[in-house]
């Protein structure tokens, strides 16, 4: 199924003595971390930021719903390491046939008779189409081309996907 | 140094008998290669590979702007950490 929180970001190391801190963004563009509304921590208290430079941001903390920016590097520092996080929801929907990938991880696949085959594991993604990595109950890893011939079916909701194991191709110059 | 011009695209042999009979079989079929050596051709689009990395086969939807380049480009061989936990993925 999936995930109810994305992890987009982590607040790195306290930079200056004003509060500023460095962020490592997980968004496609580093930008974006603030594009999707609030975030949120491990446990869930909201977190604001606002960029200032290149890869520095600073920090406002809502306490009580109240307010509160870190103006000072101890303050800084005590949220080093801190996990940012948003709603799924807060994702724009995808176009047709485009799936996050943070949904397809994890689902369960099926062959088209649908008995079970495994889980996805990994999203293969280096510019020649995607391919999902299945992990199977038994046995080695499978890797499929992530294509209508291969998936003919998505189903996010139910939090499955059907395969169609595609044929490799053996011409008789191998067995040489 | 490039290649001489005069020499044309190396592509290893047995790739080319893969690739003629993926395209005749019209299936919906995979290729596995072990040669990331090899030149993508024009002949090699709309066909699926399976290059190895030394570790697996990850699948490579050859389109015309793949063309001119290695089948190693695509399948990395070193240990990737993760895509943009925004990233999106299309199903060809």
């Amino acid at each position: 199924m999936p995930a109810t929180r994305i992890q987009l970001g982590v607040i790195g190391r306290a930079h200056g003595v004003r509060g500023l801190v460095k962020i490592t963004s997980h968004t496609a563009e580093p930008v974006d971390l603030t594009a999707y509304g609030p975030l949120s921590d491990a446990e869930g208290r909201v977190l604001s930021l606002r960029w200032v430079a290149d890869g520095v941001a600073e920090i406002t903390r809502y306490i009580d719903g109240v307010p509160v920016k870190v103006t000072d590097r101890n303050a800084a520092e005590k949220l080093t390491n801190t996990k940012l996080f948003v709603d799924r929801s807060a994702l724009p929907p995808a176009d047709d046939d485009e799936f996050y990938l943070t949904d397809l991880i994890g689902l369960a696949v099926t062959d088209k008779a649908g008995a079970a085959i495994g889980t996805v594991s990994i999203v293969h993604d280096y510019g020649a189409g995607a391919s999902l990595e299945i992990e199977r109950k038994t046995g080695a890893s499978l890797i499929i081309p992530f294509t209508a011939a291969c998936v003919p079916t998505v189903d996010i909701a139910a939090g499955r996907v059907v395969v169609v194991e595609p044929d490799e191709i053996i011409v008789a110059e191998d067995a040489a | 140094m490039a290649r001489s011009v005069w020499k044309g695209p190396f592509v290893d042999g047995y790739l080319l008998a893969k690739a003629e009979a993926a395209k005749a079989s019209a299936r919906n079929e995979i290729i596995k290669i072990w040669s990331r050596r090899s030149t993508i051709l024009p002949q090699f689009v709309g066909l699926t590979f399976g290059v190895y990395n030394g570790h697996k086969f990850l699948p490579v939807q050859v389109n015309e702007n793949m063309v001119g380049h290695k089948f190693g480009e695509f399948s990395p061989t070193r240990t990737f950490t993760g895509h943009a936990a925004d990233k999106k993925a299309r199903r060809g």
